[in-house]
């Protein structure tokens, strides 16, 4: 029963790895407990809180989801097609299959994972006003509505520029490819792919101060040898065992 | 170079000058009683001592309370960027000593973090990238396993065993399988006066059987309604995406039955031409 209802609130991992941040912080940040027994005996550990959540465009970490899941509110819930694997990644060129920008080619630009949606850059757009008074009419925004991955857009093969259906197959060198359906080319996976919030590619990560550099996390310091690890650093630190009752268990 | 790991953990040894000793003891007891300061002097002089006694050491040229608090460039900064935590793999090949020193950086750092906290939450601020706490608590899990795993290979080569704290399967008072962490060392049940005492006397009699009926219709209740929701599901995707691969579904829920659930009435819907 557990297994299912993680599986059913479980954040997209194309959407953990863009974000780049632990899964505990995710799951700490989206925790919302109502209720939990304290830390005695006399309790049986047992923990309220909100199960089901509704992903939108807003990520599951911030102060928004938290407003869309607030609390003791409760949503429709909704149906998402299960897809096995994944093919649509940001950055890749897809086709819009549906609605007003439908036949025009764009980049995609984010994927929501949980939803099946991705959204394109400049396509599929509607207008929203922020800031709306009643003397003023408001600031308007362009923002891409998004759009499913299932039958409202298709990927483009490079070689025609044409939407095509894809397939997961293995190169002799054993690296899995997307090929196109159609023409048998391989669509290669989109630099933006890699990308997360906190670096364009990973050559591309700028140290930090507290950052450990490659040379000294590559270095090879441990050497085995017959000893526990406490052993160990007492021994390096040249101090004694004193609080020994048994001989035998003197480490020499 | 793509290393994002956290924290530089290596650092040159540092001799101990007194002239930086006293103006760190200065700084750190500014604005004390002196009945406080002398105490504070105890403790400084004592630590200063253990530190030494250590030679080596992993910590920056500050030893005063100022350590608690992280960069005063980071002071009221909306993104303190740092890299990942350190994985297992990364851990295995570090000496003994150098996880042991680099426990303690880890240690200080999320000490300071804490302290960043909450001085953030007092004075109503932004902690920027609390995530940090996170990737330190990771970083201490997985030297943690680390170390066990050493100790755990000497103990099986040593003794045959793991040098772990026992844990076996037993009945607790009301008949229900266990499985805690004994204390100390197995005894045979045969010559344990408390076994046999909780043989003769505990999770016996009708109540016991009656709870264990009781409790064991809960867990079943469990299932069948975990079951049902499972199958309801599948039919409200039947439903909604009715050109939905059934290999797919039956990969995810291999114990509903697809093909009975494509014909129930859920999945039909009340469309008169799903109805004909």
């Amino acid at each position: 029963m557990r297994l299912t209802l993680l599986l059913f609130e479980n954040v997209g991992e194309l959407t953990k790895k863009y974000a780049n941040l632990p899964e505990r912080y995710i799951k700490r940040s989206m925790e919302q407990v109502y209720w939990k027994t304290p830390n005695a005996i006399q309790y049986l550990p047992r923990t309220v809180q909100r199960k089901k959540f509704r992903f939108t465009t807003n990520r599951p970490w911030t102060y928004q989801f938290l407003q869309q899941n607030e609390r003791g509110t409760h949503r429709k819930k909704v149906f998402v097609e299960p897809i096995l694997e994944w093919s649509i990644f940001r950055g890749d060129r897809v086709q819009v299959l549906v609605g007003r920008d439908k036949g025009k080619q764009g980049i995609v630009s984010r994927v929501i994972q949980e939803r099946n949606w991705v959204l394109v850059q400049g396509l599929n757009c509607h207008m929203r006003f922020t800031g709306k008074d009643k003397d003023f009419p408001g600031v308007a925004v362009l923002s891409e509505a998004p759009l499913l991955v299932t039958n409202q857009v298709s990927l483009v093969d490079p070689s025609d520029l044409l939407p095509t259906k894809i397939e997961w197959r293995f190169t002799e060198e054993g690296e899995r490819v997307r090929v196109s359906e159609r023409t048998g080319r391989i669509i290669p996976m989109p630099l933006m792919a890699d990308e997360t919030h906190d670096y364009k590619s990973k050559s591309a990560y700028k140290e930090s101060p507290k950052d450990t550099v490659e040379s000294e996390l590559t270095k090879i310091t441990f050497s085995p040898t017959l000893r526990t690890f406490e052993m160990d650093v007492m021994n390096e630190m040249e101090k004694k065992e004193e609080n020994v009752t048994n001989v035998a268990d003197v480490p020499s | 170079m793509f290393v994002l790991t956290k924290l530089k953990y290596l650092a040159t040894p540092i001799n101990y000058l007194n002239s930086s000793i006293t103006l760190t003891f200065s700084t750190c007891c500014n604005g004390c009683s002196r009945e406080k300061l002398i105490t504070c002097a105890r403790d400084f002089q004592g630590a200063v001592r253990c530190v030494a006694a250590s030679f080596l050491h992993t910590s920056s040229s500050r030893y005063d309370l100022m350590e608690f608090f992280d960069d005063e460039k980071n002071w009221g900064a909306s993104e303190v960027k740092v890299g990942r935590a350190w994985k297992k793999e990364e851990l295995r090949i570090k000496s003994n000593s150098d996880l042991h020193k680099l426990w303690y950086v880890l240690l200080k750092e999320r000490n300071m973090l804490l302290t960043m906290e909450h001085e953030a939450k007092e004075k109503v601020a932004l902690f920027p990238n609390p995530e940090r706490l996170d990737k330190v608590a990771e970083s201490m899990e997985n030297l943690e396993s680390v170390v066990r795993e050493r100790n755990r290979a000497y103990f099986e080569l040593e003794t045959g065993e793991t040098g772990e704290k026992e844990a076996v399967f037993d009945h607790e008072e009301l008949g229900l399988k266990q499985f805690p962490e004994l204390a100390g060392k197995r005894i045979s049940k045969h010559i344990d006066e408390h076994w046999h005492y909780r043989l003769m006397t505990l999770f016996k009699g009708s109540a016991v059987a009656k709870f264990k009926k009781l409790y064991r219709e809960k867990i079943a209740n469990e299932e069948r309604k975990a079951r049902n929701r499972k199958r309801n599901h599948v039919m409200h995707l039947l439903k909604r995406f009715p050109h939905i691969d059934t290999a797919t579904l039956e990969k995810l829920y291999p114990e509903v039955n697809i093909r009975k659930a494509m014909l129930h009435k859920k999945t039909l819907g009340n469309h008169p031409h799903n109805r004909a």
